[in-house]
């Protein structure tokens, strides 16, 4: 109690050194404390945009499809995937599809689709696909082959709302095929990929195009949150556990996003890394001088019987109290300021076409403060400080005591 | 058996050229002497006070207290055997200037595990003893030099060492302080029969010293008076 008394009056000694100290360590922890949210934040909305905008959280096909996909791979007893499905727990909404290509063309264009047969009520509770068009409307079971076409798309084909579109395709039995569609609406998802080569016609249409009869070939599911794809996946890969499915979250179904979050966690850890490399340089130093400001006073301690870990020990409860005050306040400006932008959030609208261009589609990026991220960056911020304050701490201890005291 | 002794000692300095600070020293201090080693600066003083206080080791010889070979123990036993055996009070006071006289005087039994109860009351007790009872709450900063020596004695006594080493204790002080800081020795010696060696230039304390250790040129000079004698 004693040390821990001594630690705290010496860090104190030197008030206006001590607090610029502090301040380093507060606005350094609170600026990686903001971008950890802002980064967070950003990761989850890609996320988010890239479930609901086509992917859902969890994808169930026949086992093999996602390495190749074939229409001859439909998925096994739709009837208890179904059943299995609407038991998952954290299940918001879940859509039953088909997917095919073609080629799409109108009199004077024509280019290569995937094809998404849905049904119109069942896809709205797991995409947003119904909320991006920007001309004409939704698909409608009570539409005579409708279909939906990306903006992107329209220009390529130069087709406008109410233009008849062909598809062409090979069917599961082999066979070539064609049928005459009627462009329903015009959506603009944001994803270029989405708007450039994907159309959503109805699935009754799509088991006709494609000859499957009532066979489907994908489930997607949309869940409460990210943090629900792992105990949903085990849940349906108990109850299917007989049958040849393949449960594929989101991540695996679209790595270049986990890939990304992964490359853009480690730029972030990169700039974690020099900044706190800035302040641990700051941080040694007035460590240091603190230490050799008061070699007498080691070698006093020495000479009375204080033994070398001792000094060890004081000399690092001196950098734990710093690190700590740091700490207190770099949690409270990191939080403050991450809570403050979460509500209002930060507008990246204008890089937005830029973004997108690459497949980001978040445009407002709301940070999000969690408990592991403060937990994280406290611990790190304090972890720094006791091993920068090691060495002085060793060199303090390693005096010898009549030389110590010799020192004016 | 002596409390401290020295046997065949030799200390030799590097300072750019070799400077011999003690040699062929042989000496034995009993228990509850009152000492003072003298000489002139330089004569090895302060060196024969590091070697016995173990702050610092000899090149050849041996340095033995309360039956202990000093010379060879690694820094961390030497730590131990200062805290367990001795006393220091230094030339220029260094109390631990973050910490209030009690706090100050608390501090080696705290090291030694004594409970708090037990070295507040043995503090108390001393300060009273002293009449420095008013200053317990104080800092250094906020007392005299004489004061601040005297609170360094009762640092170095109240954890009742084997052995005091005293390095020029009276030398910052004036001579009315010195005074008291010497009644204050003496009285501890006799009423608690703590060992003193000090080392000196003072007269005042050669005066009052019992045994006087004359130092020449890092020898023992003729004339080392035995101990016992009154003053």
């Amino acid at each position: 109690m004693l040390f821990w008394q001594m630690a705290w009056r010496n860090v104190w000694r030197y008030r206006r050194r001590t607090l610029l100290t502090v301040l380093t360590i507060a606005l350094g922890l609170a600026f990686g404390i903001l971008m950890r949210g802002i980064g967070d934040g950003f990761h989850e909305q890609m996320v988010d945009n890239s479930v609901r905008a086509e992917i859902g959280h969890l994808q169930l096909h026949l086992r093999g499809y996602h390495r190749d996909p074939s229409l001859q791979k439909t998925l096994p007893d739709a009837t208890l995937v179904e059943q299995a499905i609407r038991q998952t727990p954290h299940l918001l909404g879940y859509s039953m599809r088909v997917l095919g290509d073609g080629l799409a063309s109108t009199a004077d264009n024509s280019a290569g689709v995937a094809v998404v047969g849905i049904v119109p009520e069942m896809e709205r509770t797991v995409t947003t696909i119904n909320r991006a068009i920007v001309a004409g409307r939704y698909l409608d079971q009570g539409m005579n082959r409708p279909i939906l076409i990306g903006e992107r798309l329209s220009q390529t084909l130069d087709a406008r709302l109410d233009d008849k579109l062909v598809l062409m395709v090979q069917a599961a039995d082999g066979s070539m095929g064609g049928q005459l569609f009627r462009v329903a609406g015009i959506f603009r998802s944001g994803s270029p990929e989405l708007d450039r080569g994907v159309v959503y016609i109805l699935r009754t249409d799509a088991q006709s195009l494609y000859s499957l009869d009532s066979r489907l070939t994908e489930a997607a599911l949309l869940l409460d949150s990210s943090e629900s794809v792992e105990p949903a996946r085990r849940f349906l890969a108990a109850r299917l556990s007989s049958a040849p499915v393949e449960i594929l979250p989101w991540y695996v179904v679209a790595p270049f996003l986990e890939q990304f979050i992964e490359l853009d966690d480690a730029f972030f850890y990169i700039i974690v890394v020099i900044l706190f490399f800035v302040i641990s340089v700051g941080i040694l130093n007035t460590v240091m001088m603190s230490v050799f400001e008061r070699v007498r006073e080691f070698g006093v301690m020495m000479a009375l019987g204080t033994r070398p870990r001792q000094v060890v020990r004081l000399v690092i409860q001196e950098a734990v109290v710093i690190s700590l005050a740091g700490a207190v306040l770099g949690s409270l400006l990191g939080s403050g300021s991450t809570l403050l932008v979460e509500s209002t959030g930060i507008d990246l609208s204008r890089w937005a076409a830029g973004a997108s261009a690459v497949g980001i589609t978040a445009t407002v990026i709301h940070p999000t403060l969690t408990f592991a991220n403060l937990a994280a960056s406290n611990l790190a911020v304090v972890l720094v400080v006791l091993l920068v304050a090691f060495y002085p701490a060793i060199r303090a201890s390693r005096l010898r005591p009549v030389e110590a005291l010799r020192h004016v | 058996m002596a409390l401290v002794e020295l046997s065949d000692v030799s200390k030799t300095y590097f300072d750019h050229v070799p400077v011999r600070a003690l040699s062929g020293i042989n000496l034995d201090l009993e228990r509850g002497a009152f000492a003072a080693t003298v000489g002139p600066s330089g004569s090895g003083k302060t060196t024969l006070l590091n070697l016995v206080g173990g702050l610092d080791r000899p090149d050849t010889g041996s340095v033995r207290i309360a039956g202990l070979d000093i010379s060879t123990a690694s820094p961390a036993a030497l730590a131990e055997f200062r805290l367990r055996h001795l006393g220091f009070v230094f030339q220029s006071f260094n109390l631990f200037p973050v910490l209030s006289v009690m706090e100050n005087l608390e501090f080696v039994p705290a090291l030694k595990g004594t409970p708090k109860a037990e070295r507040v009351r043995r503090a108390e007790a001393l300060l009273e003893l002293a009449g420095l009872a008013d200053l317990r709450r104080k800092r250094p900063d906020e007392l005299s030099g004489g004061q601040q020596q005297r609170v360094a004695v009762l640092r170095a006594i109240l954890p009742e060492p084997d052995l005091v080493l005293a390095d020029e204790p009276t030398a910052n002080l004036d001579s009315e302080n010195a005074t008291l800081l010497l009644d204050m020795m003496e009285r501890l010696n006799k009423e608690r029969a703590v060992t003193f060696l000090f080392s000196t230039h003072d007269p005042a304390v050669m005066r009052r010293a019992r045994r006087l250790i004359r130092l020449k040129d890092g020898r023992l000079a003729d004339g080392v008076e035995p101990d016992g004698l009154e003053p």
